[in-house]
Order: structure tokens, then C-alpha cells, then sequence
């Protein structure tokens, strides 16, 4: 469905440094720098598929959902949606995909989202009775009866992100970029997105690619992620496998029936939290069941349960990793060209 | 922030908004391009009096010389006195930027004033060249021989700026009130473009609109120091059109101080 | 395809009206400045010829002919030509546009229907206005052939404003602060209300050549009159074409360099 191959964006951006010296100068002699947004990453989707990019701020995640969706031109590789190539913006190919972005709306601000609606019909040239069907289900499936007369600037940002994403699928896509869907909206109205794009995957077979700040939206949607960092791809695989990776570690939650002295548990394992009923052990996989035993019969246990690291954490600890690694390749004097891929693992 | 903490402030700001008004030169050409309706208007009134000059209704005569050296401070007033804060307060009530700009101990109206005046220096890169250039074209540089008509013309100059900028902000107090006021300053510009003799001299008006725009502002703006660079009035009369001048900026800023006041509750009350 | 294009114009002229209906207030006033604008330009035509019968070798009635078609052309501009730019602007400073190239169909096109000002017809009401008073003056009305070559000079002025809207739209997409740009564009048609033989030398140039104002109002002007020589209008045509065949390149290659603000 989708097929990348050893895409690479480079920009060409004029310095600015501040300060009034810095502005005279570059009035006259501009410095460039070029920033590698994208420096060669190769990968496959199939159809029906749901892809998460991870990555933090500024790793080249919105630069390759916008490659392909053709916004961009990619510097050099080859970049292929659906047998289209991207770049070339052919009208069949932009009626496949559709691009949402979180932070910025398509809907009319002063008209009601129906108008949009409309508009976004002709525009695509959807048949009067598929567009009744599809809006009929999208107002069930989120629940936008009451929305869809009011004028856009009067909703909440919740009920703008519902219509929006509404909007994106009049056409019925067949792939569906989504970037920071659910930023800042509360953690009920994240559900109620989740879910809806998940159940629109599963009905209609649409590709799905997400980048998102939020680990529970790329836990929740996507079985497959795909992380991207400073430009390159660093891995590619199943979520659980990323964070079995990462941190091999398990966490084992004890509730005790009395306090117990950090000196007791530290045996067991690193202690990562204790409070006089609930301890926090960290161990490693293949020690969890002998660390469990040896609890059992050793402390005044009345529960405790086996947990994964939060996501949150395990991606934290990821980037860090990677970054610590590229100030070492830097501080070494080495150009991190090339050389970055798969540096932690 | 204290008048004093204001002015050690000063400097910085208007360093910073040096920088910006460099960083932003493309813009800044665009917009001078916007301004060059005086030459359009030199050469169409020039072209006007080439046969015979224009009669203005008052029984004043208007020869090209007399276009051209009017037109000529006309574009360089206009370079001098510009401001833009109505728009920029329109934004950022729009944005919010304006709600973390109140928390700052710095009036956001000093920083305003401050960036407008910051950008001044940039735009005197234009304004020379003109008025050296305009030396060569009329023989004479179009300014006053007596010095007191050219302090009157400073003077003039200093409280053109104080009215457009007053102007700008007030209108960008009522953006406070009623969320937009883009239009209201449309409205303005229209009626600044008529009436200031930014597009031809007041003095072509028929006599009973003459009465009306003694009395607005907008002529205080651009006409007046024209005027009196051009040595259109005697020292009496540019006294006594100084005076008004005052009376205006004085009101505007008694203006000002209200609806700033009162703007800034209602925007605290209902966040904007 | 034409039928399609057809089709989103009206939806979008739709949207506009619905626009209009909410904003009444907003697009009255607009409505009030043009006509305010039209008339106070008309006071310093009517101070130089106080004491002159000629100006240029235009009459008054003749040269009130050329402030009228201004008002008319000035109508087409606010309200068709104007407000979209204005959404080019505001698309690229939001950095919305992408949706707009995300479209299967044309953007210069999606963008030039985006928005209409419905309201600015009372402005082309007022330029009749004016154009009837100037024939009153002049003592005769056009002919048919005059009527048929203004009417066609009307389509290339149209095409020629839109022409150097897109290329002024085209700046946006290099420079960042664009409020201006609007500006600057009513301010130099804003010379288009004198005849353009006023004109001598440089200005005279560009504004038959650069900015072909002359080929906005003043020819219209002299063919209602039945003065407009067959060549200069067939030139005028052709020129108006050239533009627009400019002004699409430029665009398509200002489309092609954008690369949106975030990465």
C-alpha cells in the first residue's frame, strides 16, 4: 500500500541569530544551515494496517506524513502511496488519502460544519447517496446531531476536532494521515477519537498512519510503530517488542499489610517506589517469578500485581538514550551521518 | 512598572525592535511600496498645473513646483508618523498574546510605542534617498527657511505621531469590547486617506467641508506638518493650528487612558 | 470538469451570501466605505475643472467616465478579487493551505472562489450611477460597438486584476508578514480613476505596460466614447491573456516551492 525507500528531506534555512549585531550582519552575508528532516528511511505499510511514528519534537514525523501525502517534495528516495507517486498531487490519488492535523482545521470558521460537509462533496465528487450514508454514520458514530448547524467558532475545541475528522472523511479515504489527532483535547474525548478511528479502520480497511505525543493513542490504535529519530528510523516492530527492548525490566506493585525497610526489598530487585503499604520493584523478565517467591515468603504481602514501565517512561528513556548516544558520536568529533541508525540497540 | 523602571526598559526595547524591524526589511519594502501613493498623486496633480495651476476654492493657487514639494513631505511625513498598533492589538487580542503581555511589568502601549519607534531608523533608509533626490529634482530642498517654522514643523511631526498612534490604539482598545475591530479601523483609514491631504491638499476642499476637517484629527496628522514644511502658513496661523493640534493629542490620549482602562477590566472579566 | 468547477463556485458563492446574511453589520459598513471612498475621489475632479474646461484633452463628462468605470472595476476588485487574496494570506500565516493542496482540484481555483464579498454589489449600482451622470454630461450615449468592446475590455481588465492578484499572492509565499500586501495592491490601482494621458514619462509607461491601469479604465472609457482605435483593443486582449498566462506560471511555481512552516 504504502512503500518508502531511502527517503530523504533536506531544507535550506537562513540563520537568524538574535541579538542587533547578528541582524545587521545578516543583512548583508546570510548563513545557511541545512536541516535534515528527514535523512533516509525505508519502510513498507500494508493495506489495512495501523502505524504509529514515534519520535520527539522536531524527529521528522509530520515531515514524512506530509511527503506522503504530497504536501512535500522529498529531496531524494522513492515514496509510493496506493501506486501513486505523491509528489504528483494526481487528483485520484488525493481522493484516496486525506491528511488531519491536530493543530490546524479545514472547517469554515463562521459557517456551520455542514457547509464543509458540502463543500468537501463537490470537491471530491462523492454521489449525492453515499454522502447522505457516510454522514448519516459519522453523525451516529460521534454524535454530532447537535453540532452540525451550529457555526463552527461557537464549538468546543472537542467538538471541532469531532467535526474535523468528520470532514476529513467525507470521501471515505483509503489511507488516513493522522498527526497529533488529539491534542489537547480531555482524555474522554481521546477515547471517543480512539475508538472512532479505530472502528472506521476496521469497516471501510483504511490505512492508517498516527503520530501522536500521547503513548495511550499509539498503544490503543497501533500494533505496529514505527520510531523516528532525528530524521532516521531507529525501529521498526510491534509495540510490545519496542518496550520489552527498551526496558527489559518488569515491575513488580507489592500491597503490604505493614511497612517494611528498604533494606528488605533491596535484595529483591531495584526498588523504584516504597510507601508504608505499597512497594514499587523493578526486575528483570526472566527473574520476575523467583523475585515473586521469594517476596511471598519473606514480606507481609497481601497483593501485588506484575506490570509493563509506563509508556510515557519507556519512551522517555528512549529518546534520551538516543540522545545521549548523538552527543557522544559528537563530542567524539563524528559525524552522526548514516551511522545512527539502531545506535541504542 | 514604575516611569522610571519604563525607561530603563527603554533602550533594550528599542534595540530589540531594531532587530525585528531588520529582520522583517522584506515586509517593511512592501509596505513602503503601499506608500507611494504621493507620487502617484505628485505626478497626476504636477500634470494637473502644468497649464495653468489648480484654484483651490479658498482663491489659493497651486503650481506644479508647489505639488511637487507638497507631495514630496507628504511621503516623507507619512514614513515618520505610520503606525500599525490597531492591527497589532487586534491580533493579539485575537491570539491571547496580549493576556501574557499584561502580565509582564511593562505597559504593553510602551512596548507598542516602542516598536514603532524602534523602526524608525529602517525606515529613514528610504526616507533620505528621497529627500536628497528630491533636492536635486526641485533645486531647493522643500523645507522651511524660518527656524521657527521649522521647529513648528518638528513640533508638528512629534504630534502627528502622537495622534496616529493614539488613534491606532484606541481603536485597538475596542477590540477589547467587541472582539474585532479591523473595521472600525477600515473606516478610520478611509477617512484618513480623504481627509488628512495625504491624497491632495486639504485646501482643494470646498469651503464647508473645510470647517468639518479643521476639526478632525486626521488632517493634524499629515497635512499640517506638510503644510507647514511647505511654508503654507504664517507664523501666527501655525501657532494657532500647533494649538489645536495639542487640544487633540490631549484628548485622544484622555481617550485612550479610558478605554484602556476600562478595556483591559472587561477583557480580564471575560478572558478575552 | 468545467461543469464540476461551475459547481464548487456556486457552493462557494452559496457560503458567501450565508456569510454576508450573519455578518450584516460587518459588510454594510464595507459597503458605506466604498461608496464614501467613490464619491470624496470624485471632489478633486470636480475642484480641477472649476476653472477648466480641458484636462488632458479629456472633458469632464469624459473623465468622469473613466472615475466611473473605476468605481465599477473597484466594485469587481473588493468583492471578488480581494477577499480571496485576503484567505491566501490568512491560509499561509495559519498554515491551513495544505488542506487547500490537499484537494483533488485546482488550487488557484479553490482559492480564488474561497470567498466573495456579496455585499459590494451596491458599489457597482453607484458606478452606474456615474456613468449615466458622465453621459448626461457628455450630451449622447454609447454606441452599440462602444458598449460591446467596453463589456469586452471589462472581461481582460478582470482577467488582468486577477492576473496581478495571483502575482502579488505569489509574493506571500516568500515573504512571512503579508497584511500589507493587500494594501499595496488598492493602492496602486487607486491611479486608475484619472485618464492616463494625464500621465507623462515613467509613470506613463508603467502604467500602460507594468500595471496596465490604462487598459483598466481609461480605454473602456474611450471606447464608450467610440475613440478606442480596433488595434488597441485587440492588443489589450492579447496583453490581458499574456498576463494571465504569466501570472499561472508564477503561480504554479510559488505552489511548487512552498514548503509549509512546520517540518
Amino acid at each position: 500500500m504504502i512503500s518508502v525507500k531511502g527517503l530523504k528531506k533536506h531544507y535550506r534555512v537562513s540563520k537568524r541569530p538574535p541579538g542587533l549585531k547578528a541582524a545587521l550582519t545578516a543583512l548583508f552575508r546570510r548563513s545557511y544551515t541545512e536541516v535534515k528532516a528527514v535523512d533516509g528511511i525505508t519502510f513498507d505499510i500494508a493495506p489495512g494496517e495501523r502505524v504509529g511514528f514515534l519520535g520527539p519534537n522536531g524527529a521528522g514525523k509530520t515531515t514524512t506524513l506530509k511527503v506522503l501525502a504530497g504536501l512535500l517534495h522529498p529531496s531524494s528516495g522513492e515514496v509510493q502511496v496506493d501506486g501513486h507517486v505523491p509528489k504528483r498531487r494526481e487528483d485520484a490519488f488525493l481522493k484516496k488519502i486525506m491528511l488531519v492535523m491536530g493543530q490546524k482545521q479545514q472547517l469554515l470558521w463562521d459557517l456551520p460544519p455542514s457547509e464543509t460537509f458540502e463543500l468537501n462533496r463537490a470537491i471530491y465528487e462523492v454521489p449525492r447517496a453515499q454522502f447522505k450514508e457516510t454522514i448519516s454514520e459519522l453523525t451516529k458514530l460521534l454524535e454530532l446531531a447537535e453540532l452540525l448547524g451550529k457555526p463552527t467558532r461557537q464549538l468546543s475545541l472537542g467538538e471541532r476536532m469531532k467535526c474535523e475528522l468528520a470532514a476529513a472523511l467525507v470521501h471515505r479515504p483509503k489511507v488516513l494521515f493522522l498527526d497529533e489527532p488529539t491534542i489537547g483535547l480531555d482524555v474522554s474525548m481521546q477515547t471517543v477519537m480512539r475508538d472512532f478511528i479505530r472502528r472506521y479502520n476496521e469497516r471501510y480497511g483504511a490505512t492508517l498512519i498516527l503520530t501522536s505525543h500521547y503513548m495511550d493513542d499509539v498503544a490503543a490504535l497501533c500494533p505496529r510503530v514505527v520510531v523516528i529519530d532525528k530524521g532516521q528510523l531507529s525501529y521498526d516492530g510491534g509495540l510490545d517488542d519496542l518496550v520489552r527492548r527498551v526496558r527489559p525490566e518488569k515491575r513488580v506493585v507489592f500491597h503490604l499489610s505493614k511497612a517494611v525497610d528498604r533494606a528488605d526489598l533491596e535484595p529483591l530487585g531495584q526498588v523504584v517506589s516504597l510507601a508504608p503499604a505499597k512497594a514499587v520493584l523493578q526486575v528483570a523478565q526472566d527473574r520476575v517469578a523467583a523475585t515473586v517467591s521469594r517476596a511471598l515468603s519473606s514480606l507481609p504481602v497481601k497483593d501485588l500485581t506484575v506490570e509493563n514501565p509506563p509508556l510515557e517512561e519507556v519512551m522517555s528513556e528512549l529518546f534520551a538514550r538516543s540522545r545521549a548516544a548523538r552527543e557522544e558520536g559528537q563530542a567524539d568529533g563524528e559525524s552522526e551521518e548514516g551511522g545512527g541508525e539502531g545506535d541504542w540497540e | 512598572m514604575s516611569v522610571r523602571g519604563t525607561l530603563r526598559a527603554a533602550p533594550t526595547l528599542l534595540r530589540v525592535g531594531f532587530a525585528e524591524a531588520i529582520a522583517y526589511r522584506a515586509e517593511m519594502f512592501v509596505w513602503v511600496l503601499s506608500t507611494t501613493m504621493p507620487f502617484v498623486m505628485l505626478a497626476l496633480w504636477t500634470s494637473v498645473a502644468r497649464d495653468q495651476p489648480v484654484l483651490a476654492p479658498g482663491g489659493a493657487r497651486f503650481g506644479s513646483a508647489d505639488f511637487i514639494a507638497y507631495f514630496l513631505v507628504t511621503f516623507v511625513v507619512r514614513q515618520l508618523t505610520a503606525s500599525w498598533a490597531a492591527w497589532e492589538m487586534n491580533y493579539e487580542v485575537r491570539t491571547g498574546t496580549l493576556a501574557t503581555k499584561l502580565l509582564r511589568p511593562l505597559n504593553p502601549i510602551v512596548g507598542y510605542a516602542a516598536e514603532n519607534l524602534s523602526a524608525l531608523p529602517m525606515r529613514f533608509t528610504v526616507i533620505v534617498p528621497v529627500v536628497v533626490a528630491a533636492g536635486f529634482v526641485t533645486g531647493a530642498a522643500p523645507f522651511p527657511v524660518d527656524p521657527v517654522l521649522w521647529l513648528a514643523f518638528c513640533a508638528a511631526v512629534v504630534g502627528g505621531w502622537l495622534l496616529t498612534f493614539l488613534a491606532n490604539i484606541a481603536i485597538g482598545c475596542l477590540a477589547l469590547f467587541i472582539q474585532s475591530s479591523i473595521k472600525v479601523m477600515d473606516v478610520y483609514l478611509v477617512l484618513f486617506f480623504v481627509f488628512s491631504g495625504y491624497l491632495f491638499p486639504i485646501q482643494l476642499f470646498p469651503p464647508w467641508l473645510r470647517g468639518v476637517v479643521d476639526w478632525l484629527p486626521f488632517r493634524y496628522q499629515i497635512g499640517l506638518p506638510v503644510e507647514l514644511a511647505v511654508s503654507m502658513h504664517d507664523r501666527a496661523a501655525a501657532f494657532s493650528l500647533l494649538a489645536r493640534e495639542g487640544v487633540l493629542v490631549v484628548a485622544l490620549a484622555v481617550l485612550v487612558a479610558v478605554l484602556w482602562k476600562r478595556g483591559l477590566r472587561r477583557f480580564q472579566a471575560y478572558g478575552g | 470538469m468545467l461543469v464540476r468547477y461551475l459547481r464548487l463556485l456556486w457552493i462557494q458563492l452559496r457560503a458567501s451570501a450565508l456569510l454576508a446574511a450573519q455578518y450584516r453589520s460587518d459588510f454594510f459598513i464595507d459597503g458605506v466605505i466604498a461608496i464614501f471612498w467613490a464619491t470624496t475621489a470624485l471632489i478633486p475632479l470636480l475642484v480641477v475643472f472649476r476653472d477648466r474646461q480641458h484636462l488632458a484633452g479629456w472633458t469632464f463628462g469624459e473623465a468622469l467616465l473613466v472615475s466611473g468605470w473605476f468605481v465599477l472595476l473597484n466594485g469587481v476588485l473588493d468583492g471578488a478579487i480581494n477577499p480571496g487574496l485576503q484567505a491566501v494570506v490568512d491560509h499561509i500565516r495559519k498554515g491551513t493551505l495544505d488542506f487547500i493542496l490537499l484537494k483533488p482540484a485546482d488550487a488557484q481555483f479553490l482559492v480564488s472562489v474561497s470567498r466573495f464579498e456579496v455585499w459590494r454589489v451596491t458599489t457597482l449600482a453607484l458606478a452606474g450611477g456615474i456613468l449615466g451622470y458622465a453621459f448626461h454630461q457628455i450630451g449622447h450615449g454609447p454606441s452599440f460597438f462602444g458598449l460591446a468592446s467596453a463589456a469586452l475590455l471589462l472581461a481582460a481588465a478582470t482577467v488582468l486584476l486577477y492576473s496581478l492578484w495571483i502575482l502579488t499572492v505569489s509574493a506571500a509565499f516568500y515573504v512571512v508578514k503579508v497584511d500589507n500586501l493587500t494594501y499595496l495592491f488598492s493602492s496602486i490601482f487607486d491611479a486608475a480613476r484619472w485618464p492616463s494621458s494625464v500621465f507623462r514619462g515613467a509613470l506613463r509607461f508603467v502604467f500602460t505596460f507594468v500595471v496596465p491601469l490604462a487598459l483598466m479604465t481609461t480605454y473602456p472609457a474611450e471606447a464608450l466614447l467610440g475613440k478606442l482605435e480596433g488595434t488597441t483593443l485587440v492588443y489589450s486582449v492579447l496583453g490581458a491573456a499574456a498576463f494571465a498566462f504569466f501570472a499561472r506560471r508564477v503561480w504554479l511555481r510559488s505552489i511548487g516551492r512552498y514548503t509549509s512552516a512546520s517540518s
